[in-house]
């Protein structure tokens, strides 16, 4: 196992000078550091975030309540600025729109979500007061990036979570982080030296080509998903394709690391570390060449779809979580229709109060579309009941959501494709999309 | 029997000899695992509702969701056998505490089946396959 070198105020938090919750997780970073094979731990000059309530890191590492109180009450901050990503953990509540969120919490059939003691029970806020107390500013969101309003700058070292926002920070805004943040980097401010951290360990190893222009969001989107299964962990640097808008790099950040474990890519002329194709690969040669044609995004397009007929039963937008411009689109789409079946859009909590502000709830609910914030149907782990075929317009979504119903007599059908098929789909209860 | 030995670097140290059950495919967590049964839900998986309780669990990488660690928890694998090394293998190796081993001299998959007993020997960095049907 990696000997870990670590200094002398680290060694004195290991033995617990600094209290019991330092003590953990120093613990907690040196094991990882031995898994790993990072030789240090760094200093983080950027920001974190963690899923929610990060007590529990692992059963053998774990912070009781009493001594996250005492560390709080006496003066305990997280060392750098710190988000909470996703829904508080494991129940996963919407934060906006419960209500209307009737179905089952994950695996636990006797409790809903629109069940007002179960909402409240799932908030865990003493724990949460604790935290924000603490710094943590709970976002609630897989796309935090849309409501941080302070990014990390090119080069600074993090530490996040959520498979999405991994390639965003590195690849898209060029900070750096492993995929890792957890309540002990966050509050130390430290994390393993190692992986993306490392400049080598950023260089573009597998070069794509395409021979499709990729411009629609729908192309972004099965592009990523089908480039994250043909380069697994590896580091491509993309091109063909047109400039990414900001959905387009939400989308392509989502399905990469579905399709596969992207951390970090390239888009020469796009991406902060890609000025060109050469910089890209770090002056060396690809290691290796794929290409993601028609023929590899027609078949990735249909293995995530998913169904034997062209029924829908509900609509599902929001994987990522829509940003203020999606919202705006859809409201634009959806003017002066009413939707046929139940269709819910989520977003970030924080945006959800501008939506208000903006008017989009109210527009939206006028349409029959419900908007929430701050879950996902798979993070929940089910879909209403009665639903027997879902509409998304994300390959994430599509993924993921059939995981939970794996059973033959309960299997889900999905429906992927645009977001103006999902919306025509909310208006007929018919699904016409296809591979144009 | 014929033994093969491959040396590669200890994530989580012991010691298991275990039957092997392989992933030709990378694997994924969140939904698309079940740690209360032991397997995979991932539509149209190789090892869709195969338990891995118990085997050495051998596979390419991993891949999606922080979720990947729930393969630690619940009806675990006796060991984790991979090819690709990720931080997700971190999250997951930190839930489970059982024998984990990666970077290899010469990739496993090409060698274990399903079926393979493997002795998975972290601590002193090396896996040792008997191949079933010889």
């Amino acid at each position: 196992m990696t000997n870990v070198k670590l200094t002398d105020e680290e060694k004195r938090m290991l033995q617990g000078e600094g209290g019991p919750v330092r003590r953990i997780c120093m613990e907690y970073l040196v094991e990882m550091c031995e898994m790993s094979g990072a030789e240090r731990l760094i200093d983080l000059d950027g920001t974190g975030d963690f899923h929610t309530p990060g007590l529990t890191m692992s059963p053998y590492y774990q912070i009781s309540l009493d001594d996250l109180r005492d560390l709080a009450e006496g003066g305990g901050y997280f060392k750098i600025p710190t988000f909470a990503n996703k829904s508080p953990f494991p129940e996963q509540p919407p934060i906006h729109g419960w209500q209307s969120c009737n179905l089952c919490s994950y695996r636990q059939a006797d409790v809903r979500q629109d069940d007002p003691a179960f909402h409240q029970r799932a908030m865990h806020e003493a724990e949460f007061e604790l935290l924000r107390k603490m710094g943590m500013m709970t976002t609630h969101s897989c796309a935090n990036y849309l409501t941080m309003t302070y990014w990390p700058s090119i080069g600074q070292h993090c530490s996040w979570f959520e498979s999405s926002q991994i390639p965003y920070c590195n690849a898209v805004l060029g900070a750096r982080t492993n995929f890792d943040g957890s309540f002990a980097t966050c509050f130390l401010g430290k994390a393993p030296y190692y992986g993306l951290h490392i400049t080598e360990n950023r260089y573009g190893r597998v070069l794509v080509r395409t021979d499709r222009l990729i411009q629609t969001d729908l192309e972004w989107d099965v592009f990523g998903y089908a480039v994250g299964c043909a380069v697994k962990c590896g580091v491509p640097v993309l091109t063909g394709t047109a400039k990414p808008t900001t959905t387009q790099f939400q989308k392509l950040n989502s399905a990469i690391h579905t399709g596969g474990g992207v951390e970090m890519y390239h888009i020469p002329g796009s991406t902060p570390e890609a000025p060109t194709l050469e910089f890209a690969f770090g002056g060396k040669k690809p290691e290796e060449e794929v290409l993601i044609g028609e023929r590899e995004l027609r078949a990735a397009y249909g293995y995530l779809n998913y169904h034997t007929c062209d029924q829908v039963d509900m609509v599902y937008l929001g994987c990522p979580h829509l940003n203020m411009v999606d919202l705006m689109r859809l409201v634009q789409r959806l003017d002066g229709k009413k939707v046929r079946i139940p269709c819910w859009v989520m977003t970030a909590p924080w945006l959800y109060h501008a939506a208000q502000e903006m008017g989009y709830v109210k527009a939206l609910a006028s349409a029959g579309v419900t908007l929430m914030s701050g879950a996902c149907l798979a993070a929940m782990g089910a879909v209403p009941e009665g639903v027997r075929s879902i509409a998304v317009d994300t390959a994430k979504q599509a993924n993921y959501v059939t995981g939970c119903y794996p059973d033959e007599d309960a299997r889900l059908q999905v429906c992927y494709g645009t977001t103006e098929e999902c919306v025509a789909a909310a208006l007929t209860g018919r699904w016409q999309g296809e591979w144009r | 029997m014929e033994k093969i030995r491959i040396r590669g670097r200890a994530e989580y140290p012991g010691r298991v000899e275990a039957e092997a059950l392989v992933s030709p495919m990378p694997l994924q967590g969140f939904t698309n695992v079940n740690p209360d049964q032991g397997y995979t839900t991932e539509r149209n998986h190789p090892l869709f509702k195969v338990c891995y309780e118990g085997k050495v669990l051998v596979f390419p990488s991993q891949r999606g969701s922080g979720g990947f660690l729930k393969y630690g928890r619940g009806r675990k694998p006796a060991a984790f056998v991979h090819t690709e090394f990720s931080p997700l293998n971190v999250l997951c190796n930190l839930q489970a505490h059982i024998p984990s081993m990666t970077d290899f001299e010469r990739d496993p998959m090409e060698v274990i089946e399903t079926g393979d007993l493997v002795l998975v020997n972290a601590d002193e960095g090396y896996i040792e396959i008997t191949k079933k049907n010889r």
